[in-house]
């Protein structure tokens, strides 16, 4: 039993003496447990009476039909039905603008003379109603399928029960003098044919008018279809690995320094800033391989399109950098190997959970939102969806690619005015 | 006088609380071999630290060969070879590999480095285990190994930091023997150690440090002359009595007597003489000595008599 706890107090001395690897060891967990729940509660709520989700909506039907539907979905749990912005109503170009933007996840536009084409269907061949659904091509499908479910389900039975009189009265003006005694209605033996007739006027396609949904992008970032949930998915796995790079190069600055190895390569004729060079280098190459390999697997396997090339290899280098100057900083930071260890951990899942790696940050709260703009994760993701789901080319992504390049910029600063090579 | 090849003035390093070297000046000739001594914590490694553009120095200068070493760090960088205390290489590499680095950063390629590669893997008898990980080695092997990468680039001057520390004493003996066999070959090598017999052994001039200053310096033969005394060390059962004390404080000088009484160092330039009469003495109070050694004149005696600590304190 002695010996026991003999160890034990070594132990606890041990881990109570590395203060900055234990307060990562509580910190992280904590950490990890509030961002996770914040932003994890918004794919979970999204769309519920706790979390409900904003949408745009431009009438330009002045029928009552539409008036009628947008009441309606205005009571549905979950949904906050947003008509004008600061006083004015939104017109087609704001309500793009604000998706676009990430405002609003969705816009609904239901079109100029929507109510007159269903409740005046009187011919075959008339064209669809067309409703249309407006969304950034990086928003997460599983999250807005449901919603413009719920939307469709509304406007499908609103226009169905608008709509039913017209067709009743049209499939009992045809069937006039078919029952016997003449008149509308059936007599005895003869109800099986008359709710027939009823199930034709209700259902039959061309006896109504019919609603097509369309869903698009907004002008600008169109791609032509819709991503697939690979392409929506992969660049966030990607960023995520990515910056795994960070634990992988601060424990091998701490190695060398714990080896000794650096005293002796600076005792050769180079300079510490060469030393630091060739040092990252292979890492900064490694990342780039990773990035290649990871979207290579997904095209090979998933037949995924990676739009722009050019702006795919920008992005890539300006997060490959960005994710270095953060191993670097964490190397300057951690003094221990469990230092650099825990604190490379805590950064890779936190930075990843409020960069949008693991839930959108368009669903987050909105501190959280406004948090995953200073994690150059939520850049990364930006500028890939840009290129990969949006369509873009090196011009739109220069933004992104810039910030990430300021990011990196500001680690390494950061990074060589705290690093000792002892 | 043979040509000055390292110089070092007024060599200073601060940290935030203590001063680690305070001071210290001293010169190496061409093919000389010069020992830093001293205990623990005297200041050797950040010395060497400072001579090799590792540490920063708060003052003072350090000339290789007449250039300045934190003016002109890259030219004189290249007369160095550094050894450093710990295992400073790639355990994951092989030797062959670690010495190919190395050797690459000093600017040695091709078949030059290759021909160096097997010069050096010779002096340290590891051409066999060329190619074997390093961390297989012994630590034996992988002290050789840290021997030959400051070796590999023909260095003017060897700077090793105890390079001896925790091997056995038959490797430790092949390693003093490449020491010696560099040196007679015109090599120049500052040494530190906290080895008496090494520094006595292999130096021909040495710097005793202590806290961070030198305290002494010339030929190890001058320093034991002038400064070393014998040294009788003297443990007791009991308290001793003031009669006894004073009796025996006539013999030399008393340098340590602690607080009981029970343990004593005396110093004296005739070891025979007061042994004789200590035995005498012994022979009628039997009961009262635990144990009584003598040390000869020696660096060892030199320390104590200059800071009244052992080496090892």
């Amino acid at each position: 039993m002695y010996p026991i706890l003999a160890i034990l107090v070594k132990e606890g001395k041990i881990l109570t003496r590395d203060r900055q690897a234990l307060a990562i060891l509580f910190a992280m967990p904590v950490f990890f447990i509030l961002v996770m729940s914040f932003s994890m509660e918004g794919v979970f709520e999204a769309g519920s009476r706790a979390r409900p989700m904003e949408i745009a909506v431009i009438n330009r039907d002045r029928g009552l039909l539409s008036r009628e539907i947008i009441a309606v979905l205005k009571g549905v749990e979950g949904v906050v039905l947003v008509e004008a912005v600061n006083g004015t109503p939104l017109t087609l170009e704001r309500a793009e603008e604000l998706v676009r933007g990430g405002s609003y996840p969705l816009a609904l536009l239901i079109p100029e003379g929507f109510s007159k084409e269903i409740l005046n269907f009187d011919h075959h061949g008339a064209e669809k109603a067309t409703v249309s659904f407006i969304h950034d091509p990086g928003t997460n499908i599983r999250i807005l399928g449901g919603i413009k479910g719920t939307i469709q389900g509304v406007i499908l039975r609103r226009t169905l029960l608008a709509a039913l009189p017209g067709r009743l009265k049209k499939t009992l003006a045809g069937a006039r003098g078919a029952f016997s005694p003449p008149g509308f209605l059936p007599s005895q033996g003869q109800e099986k044919e008359f709710d027939a007739l009823l199930a034709k006027a209700i259902l039959e396609k061309d006896n109504g008018p019919e609603i097509a949904f369309l869903s698009r992008s907004p002008r600008g970032q169109a791609t032509g279809r819709m991503p697939s949930a690979t392409e929506q998915n992969v660049p966030a796995y990607t960023i995520f690995g990515v910056f795994f790079i960070v634990l992988t190069l601060a424990s091998s600055f701490i190695q060398e320094k714990k080896e000794g190895t650096f005293q002796r390569i600076l005792a050769a004729p180079l300079s510490k800033l060469s030393l630091l060079a060739g040092k990252l280098l292979p890492y900064y190459l490694v990342n780039l391989l990773q990035i290649a390999l990871m979207f290579a697997v997904v095209v090979f396997f998933f037949d995924m399109k990676l739009g722009n090339l050019p702006a795919l290899v920008l992005v890539s280098l300006a997060l490959a950098l960005a994710a270095n100057g953060l191993g670097l900083l964490v190397a300057s930071l951690g003094k221990t190997e469990a230092q650099v260890n825990g604190l490379s951990v805590f950064l890779a899942i936190t930075l990843g959970a409020l960069g949008g790696m693991m839930v959108p940050a368009y669903i987050m709260p909105g501190f959280l939102k406004t948090l995953s703009l200073f994690t150059p994760h939520a850049w990364a993701l930006a500028g890939y969806q840009d290129v990969i789901v949006r369509g873009l080319g090196v011009p739109q992504v220069l933004p992104e690619a810039g910030i990430l390049l300021v990011f990196a910029g500001s680690f390494f600063v950061l990074a060589l005015a705290r690093f000792r090579f002892r | 006088m043979g040509e000055t090849i390292l110089r070092v003035e007024n060599l200073r390093k601060k940290y935030d609380s203590a001063e680690a070297v305070r001071g210290i000046s001293f010169a190496v000739e061409a093919g000389g071999f010069f020992g830093l001594l001293g205990p623990n914590g005297a200041g050797k490694t950040t010395t060497i630290g400072m001579l090799t553009g590792w540490v920063e120095p708060t003052g003072g200068r350090v000339e290789i060969r007449g250039m300045d070493l934190w003016a002109r760090p890259r030219e004189a960088k290249k007369l160095i070879g550094l050894v450093p205390q710990s295992f400073a290489f790639y355990p994951s590499l092989s030797a062959r590999e670690n010495l190919s680095f190395f050797g690459r950063l000093h600017g040695i390629r091709g078949k030059a480095l290759e021909e160096r590669m097997a010069l050096v893997l010779g002096i340290v008898s590891l051409t066999d285990r060329a190619d074997q990980i390093v961390d297989t080695f012994s630590n034996g092997m992988k002290r050789r190994l840290n021997i030959a990468i400051g070796l590999l680039h023909e260095p003017a001057v060897l700077i090793l930091d105890e390079p001896t520390v925790g091997i056995d004493a038959q490797t430790r003996s092949a390693i003093l023997e490449s020491l010696k066999k560099l040196n007679l070959g015109g090599m120049t090598v500052l040494y530190t150690t906290h080895y008496i017999e090494e520094a006595q052994d292999l130096c021909d001039r040495v710097a005793i440090m202590d806290r961070g200053k030198i305290i002494a310096l010339d030929t190890p033969r001058a320093l034991i002359h002038s400064l070393g005394k014998g040294i009788i060390r003297m443990e007791f059962h009991e308290a001793l009595d003031e009669a006894l004390l004073g009796q025996i404080a006539t013999y030399g000088s008393l340098t340590r007597v602690d607080g009981q009484k029970k343990r004593l160092h005396l110093e004296t330039d005739q070891t025979g003489l007061v042994l004789k009469e200590l035995l005498n003495i012994k022979e009628n109070r039997e009961a009262l000595f635990k144990s009584l050694d003598v040390m000869e004149p020696d660096l060892e005696t030199v320390f104590i008599h200059l800071t009244g600590r052992d080496l090892r304190d």
